[in-house]
C-alpha cells in the first residue's frame, strides 16, 4: 500500500511538475552567431535562440531587415555584445517596441581602449568568454527562474570546457618559438587574444571592415614585416584578401589560412561553434608560425 | 626630403607601388578616351549608374559560386551589358533619350540585385567585396587590366570614325551608313567592360573618376577631339602618379588621393584653362585684328 | 528622260495618321524639282520617306536602282551637336563616307576635294574653325559643302534657304543650278514662291495629297494655292481607316 501511494505521489509530482517544463521555451535573441552559440550551450532546450547576424555575416555593418523587428519584438531576452559593436541595434530595439530584457554580455570585461575607441572583440580571450557565459547564465536565470538549476549546470559544464580550451591554447602557443609569435592580419580584431596569449597581431586596416589604407600604411606594414621578420600573414573571413596577398608576396611572409574573428561559419564550415572557432584559429597560427 | 626621395624612391623601393603605377597607366590609356566620348555624349553619370546596375549579376554569381571573384565579375559583366544594350536600344528605337533610358534600367537592375541578395539571407556587402584596391594589384588583375586596355584601344580605333560622326550628326550617319547603331552599341559594351574591370580591380571611385575627370580637364585646354583625348590621357597619368605619391607621403587612402589630385587639376583648369577658363573669360586681352 | 524616283500610291505618316496621302508620280533623272505647300503639307515627311528614315504606311518609293545611302540629304532642322569639338574641315570631310568607309584614309586627293568644296561654298579659310563658331549662313554653306563631297546623283534639300541672308541664298542657289547642269537630280522643299518661279522649272504642290505637279508656271496658280491651303487640316483622331485609293469621307 505504501509503495502504491508513494508511486502515486511521484506520479502526481511528475504531472504537477510537467506543466512547468511544458511551458514555452524562452525566446532569446542574440545579436550575432558567437553570442548565439553561448546562449545555446547554456540554455539548451529551454531556449529558442535566434541570431540576428547569421554565420559569416558582418556584425559591424549589419542593416537589419524588417523581419528583425518582429523577431526582437517577440523576444524575452536580447543578448548583445556591447562595447560599440552593434551600432545598429538601439534603433532596432526602439522601433520594434520590444519589451525584452537586454543583457550586455561583455559587462565586467576589462576593455581595450575607451569609449568609441574601444575594441569590441572581447570574446577572443577565452577568459573573457567565461565572463560572457556567466553574464548570460545569470540573465537566463533571472528570465526563467524555474530552470535556474538547469542553466547553472550547463554553464558549469561549458565553463569547464572553456577552461580546457584556454589551457589548450596556451600549450599550443608555448610550442611557437618566442621570436616567431607575431602575425599580420587584415582585421584588428585580435587585440584581446594578443593580450591574453602573447601573439602579436599587426593589421593593415582599422578596426571595422571599411577603412581604406593609404600607400604609406601599406609601405609601413611591408617595411615592418621585413624588418621584424614577421613570419605569417593571415586572412580574415570578411575583408579584401587581395591586399593581404600582395603584402605577403612582397615580404616573403607565409600566407596562413583564414582566421575567424567576427562570426562563426555555418554547420559545414571549420568554425561552427565558438570552441571550434578558437581551436581552428590556434591550429592555423601554430602551423604557420611553428618552428 | 629631396625630389628624388619624394617622387621616385617609393616606386623603386616597393613593388606594390610599381604595380599600382602600371595599373594607372593601363587605366588611363583605356579609360580616358572612353571618358571623353562619354562626356561629349552627355553620359558622364553612366559610371555611377553602372556601378549599381551590375549588382544582380554579381548577386547571381555569388548565389551560384559563393565569394568567387571570377563568378561575380562575370555576372557583373553580363548584367552591365544587358542594362547598357537594352538602354541603348530603347533610346535608339523610341523617343526616350539615353539618360532616362539608362536610369530606368539601372534602377530596376539595382532593385533586382538587392532582392536577390536579401533572398539569400546573408548581409554581406557584395559590392564591397567585389570592388578592389589599387594597392593590391596581383598578376592576374594586372593582366586583365592590361588586356582590357589593349582591347579597348583597338576597338576604339575601329569604331572611332562612326562614333564621332554619330555623336555630332547622327541623322547624317543614319542616311549614309548602317554603322551608327553597331558603333553605338559597341561603345556601350566598351564602357561596361572598362567599368566592370575597373571596379573589380580598383573600386568605383578610381574606375569612374579616372574616366570622367580627365575628360573634364581636357575640355578646358583643347577644341579638337584628338587634343581632348591626348590631354585626358596625360591628365589621368599625372593624377594617378601624383595621387600615389600623395598617398605614400601622407595618410590619404590611395583611391581618394588620386581623385583629389584630378579634382584639383580640374579646378585649376576651370580657372585658368585656355578654352573657356574663367580667368580667360574675365581678362580676354586685346582682341585680334581679324 | 528615265525616272530617278517613282512614287507608287505612297502614304507616309506617324501613328497611322497620314502626313503624305496616296502620292503617285515620277521624278525624271536630272530634274530640278521644287516641292511647295503650306505648313504641315508633308514635305519633310515625304523627304524622310525618300531617304529611308521612315517607312511608308502603304505604297512604294522606288529609287530606280540608286542605293538609298547614296542620296545626299540636307534636313530642315539639323540635329547637329554644335558644341562637339570638330573642325569645319573634318566635319565636311565626313561627306566622303561612302568613299572612305570606316577605315579609309583621307589622302592628298581627298584633302584637295574637301578644300575645293569649301572654296565653292565660300568658306575658304574656315577649315580649322570649330563648327560651333559658325553663323547660321556659314553653317548652311558648310552643309552644302558636305553635300558637294557626297557627289550624289540625287540631292534632297529640305528648306535649305530658311533664315539665311540673301547673298548666301544666291550662292547656294547657284550651286543647285550647277548640280542640275551636271545632270544630277535635285529636289528642294521651299517656301519662297518667287524664288521657285525664278529658278525651278518643275514644281510639286503638296497638301498631303498632290494638288498639282508639273511645270512651275502651271502649278503655282492662285486657284491651286488656295486649294492647297484648304486641304491642309490637322490630324483627325476620329478618321476612319482608309480603304485602298479612296477616301471614305469627302474633303471639305
Amino acid at each position: 500500500m505504501d509503495g502504491f501511494r508513494a508511486a502515486l505521489v511521484v506520479l502526481a509530482m511528475a504531472f504537477g511538475a510537467a506543466p512547468l517544463h511544458a511551458t514555452e521555451r524562452l525566446n532569446v535573441v542574440a545579436s550575432f552567431s558567437i553570442l548565439a552559440d553561448f546562449v545555446r550551450n547554456i540554455g539548451g532546450d529551454r531556449v529558442n535562440v535566434t541570431s540576428l547576424v547569421g554565420p559569416n555575416g558582418d556584425v559591424h555593418v549589419y542593416t537589419p531587415p524588417p523581419q528583425d523587428a518582429k523577431i526582437v519584438a517577440a523576444a524575452q531576452l536580447v543578448v548583445i555584445n556591447g562595447l560599440g559593436l552593434e551600432g545598429w541595434l538601439p534603433r532596432l530595439l526602439q522601433s520594434s517596441g520590444s519589451k525584452a530584457v537586454v543583457v550586455t554580455a561583455s559587462n565586467g570585461v576589462d576593455p581595450l581602449g575607451r569609449g568609441s575607441e574601444a575594441d569590441p572583440h572581447a570574446w577572443q580571450s577565452v577568459a573573457n568568454a567565461k565572463i560572457y557565459v556567466r553574464n548570460i547564465r545569470d540573465a537566463l536565470v533571472r528570465a526563467d527562474v524555474a530552470d535556474a538549476d538547469y542553466f547553472r549546470q550547463n554553464a558549469e559544464r561549458y565553463l569547464a570546457e572553456l577552461d580546457a580550451l584556454d589551457r589548450e591554447v596556451r600549450d599550443e602557443v608555448a610550442k611557437i618559438p618566442p621570436e616567431r609569435r607575431k602575425v599580420i592580419s587584415t582585421h584588428r580584431a585580435f587585440g584581446y587574444f594578443e593580450k591574453a596569449y602573447g601573439i602579436a597581431f599587426i593589421a593593415p586596416l582599422g578596426v571595422s571592415t571599411e577603412t581604406e589604407p593609404s600607400a604609406r600604411d601599406v609601405a609601413a606594414i611591408i617595411t615592418q614585416v621585413k624588418k621584424d621578420r614577421i613570419p605569417a600573414i593571415f586572412l580574415e573571413n570578411i575583408s579584401d584578401e587581395r591586399l593581404v596577398r600582395r603584402i605577403a608576396e612582397e615580404t616573403g611572409a607565409k600566407l596562413g589560412g583564414t582566421l575567424f574573428s567576427d562570426s562563426l561559419t555555418g554547420e559545414k564550415g571549420p568554425a561552427p561553434t565558438y570552441i571550434a572557432m578558437v581551436r581552428h584559429n590556434i591550429k592555423a597560427l601554430t602551423s604557420a608560425l611553428g618552428p | 626630403m629631396s625630389i628624388y626621395e619624394a617622387l621616385i624612391a617609393p616606386f623603386l623601393e616597393f613593388e606594390f607601388m610599381r604595380r599600382a603605377l602600371a595599373a594607372i597607366i593601363a587605366l588611363s590609356l583605356a579609360g580616358a578616351p572612353i571618358g571623353v566620348f562619354l562626356m561629349l555624349r552627355r553620359m558622364s553619370l553612366v559610371g555611377d549608374a553602372m556601378a549599381h546596375a551590375i549588382l544582380p549579376g554579381a548577386a547571381i554569381g555569388f548565389l551560384l559560386s559563393g565569394l568567387n571573384l571570377f563568378a561575380m565579375t562575370t555576372g557583373g559583366l553580363i548584367a552591365g551589358f544587358t542594362v547598357a544594350i537594352l538602354a541603348g536600344l530603347v533610346s535608339r528605337t523610341t523617343g526616350l533619350k539615353e539618360d532616362a533610358s539608362l536610369a530606368t534600367f539601372y534602377l530596376a537592375s539595382l532593385a533586382l540585385g538587392v532582392s536577390i541578395v536579401s533572398l539569400k539571407g546573408s548581409n554581406i556587402d557584395l559590392l564591397h567585396v567585389l570592388f578592389g584596391n589599387i594597392l593590391a594589384m596581383d598578376d592576374q588583375t594586372l593582366l586583365v587590366i592590361a588586356a582590357n586596355a589593349t582591347i579597348t584601344l583597338v576597338v576604339l580605333a575601329v569604331i572611332y570614325r562612326p562614333l564621332v560622326i554619330e555623336s555630332v550628326d547622327p541623322l547624317f550617319l543614319r542616311t549614309v551608313s548602317r554603322a551608327g547603331a553597331p558603333a553605338h552599341l559597341i561603345f556601350l559594351a566598351l564602357v561596361v567592360i572598362n567599368l566592370v574591370n575597373g571596379f573589380q580591380a580598383l573600386g568605383t571611385l578610381l574606375a569612374v573618376g579616372l574616366m570622367i575627370l580627365p575628360a573634364g580637364i581636357a575640355r578646358f585646354w583643347s577644341r579638337d577631339i584628338t587634343g581632348l583625348i591626348c590631354i585626358a590621357v596625360v591628365s589621368a597619368l599625372i593624377s594617378g602618379y601624383a595621387g600615389l605619391v600623395l598617398s605614400f607621403q601622407t595618410r590619404l587612402p590611395s583611391g581618394p588621393a588620386i581623385i583629389l589630385v584630378a579634382a584639383g587639376l580640374y579646378m585649376a583648369s576651370v580657372l585658368f584653362g585656355s578654352v573657356g577658363g574663367l580667368v580667360r573669360q574675365l581678362f580676354p586681352g586685346r582682341h585680334l585684328e581679324a | 528622260m528615265p525616272a530617278q524616283l517613282t512614287f507608287r500610291d505612297v502614304t507616309l505618316g506617324y501613328d497611322r495618321h497620314p502626313a503624305v496621302h496616296h502620292l503617285s508620280g515620277e521624278v525624271a533623272s536630272g530634274a530640278l524639282l521644287a516641292v511647295v505647300g503650306p505648313n504641315g503639307a508633308g514635305k519633310s515627311t515625304l523627304f524622310r520617306g525618300l531617304v529611308g528614315i521612315i517607312k511608308p504606311l502603304s505604297g512604294t518609293i522606288s529609287l530606280e536602282g540608286l542605293n538609298v545611302r547614296d542620296i545626299a540629304y540636307l534636313p530642315q532642322i539639323a540635329e547637329i551637336d554644335r558644341s562637339f569639338p570638330i573642325s569645319v574641315f573634318d566635319f565636311v570631310g565626313t561627306g566622303l563616307w561612302r568613299v572612305t568607309g570606316i577605315f579609309g584614309g583621307i589622302g592628298k586627293g581627298s584633302r584637295e576635294r574637301i578644300a575645293q568644296a569649301l572654296g565653292l561654298v565660300g568658306l575658304t579659310g574656315f577649315e580649322n574653325r570649330g563648327i560651333g563658331t559658325l553663323s547660321g549662313g556659314q553653317m548652311q554653306r558648310m552643309l552644302f559643302a558636305r553635300v558637294l563631297l557626297q557627289d550624289s546623283r540625287l540631292i534632297v534639300l529640305d528648306e535649305p534657304f530658311n533664315a539665311i541672308d540673301a547673298k548666301t541664298t544666291d550662292d547656294l542657289l547657284a550651286l543647285c543650278k550647277r548640280w542640275h547642269g551636271e545632270g544630277r537630280t535635285v529636289i528642294a522643299a521651299l517656301h519662297d514662291m518667287d524664288l521657285v518661279r525664278a529658278n525651278f522649272p518643275e514644281t510639286l504642290l503638296l497638301a498631303r495629297e498632290q494638288v498639282a505637279w508639273g511645270a512651275t508656271a502651271d502649278v503655282l496658280t492662285a486657284d491651286n494655292l488656295a486649294e492647297a491651303r484648304r486641304m491642309c487640316e490637322a490630324f483627325d483622331d476620329s478618321a476612319a481607316a482608309c480603304a485602298d485609293g479612296v477616301r471614305q469621307s469627302q474633303a471639305a
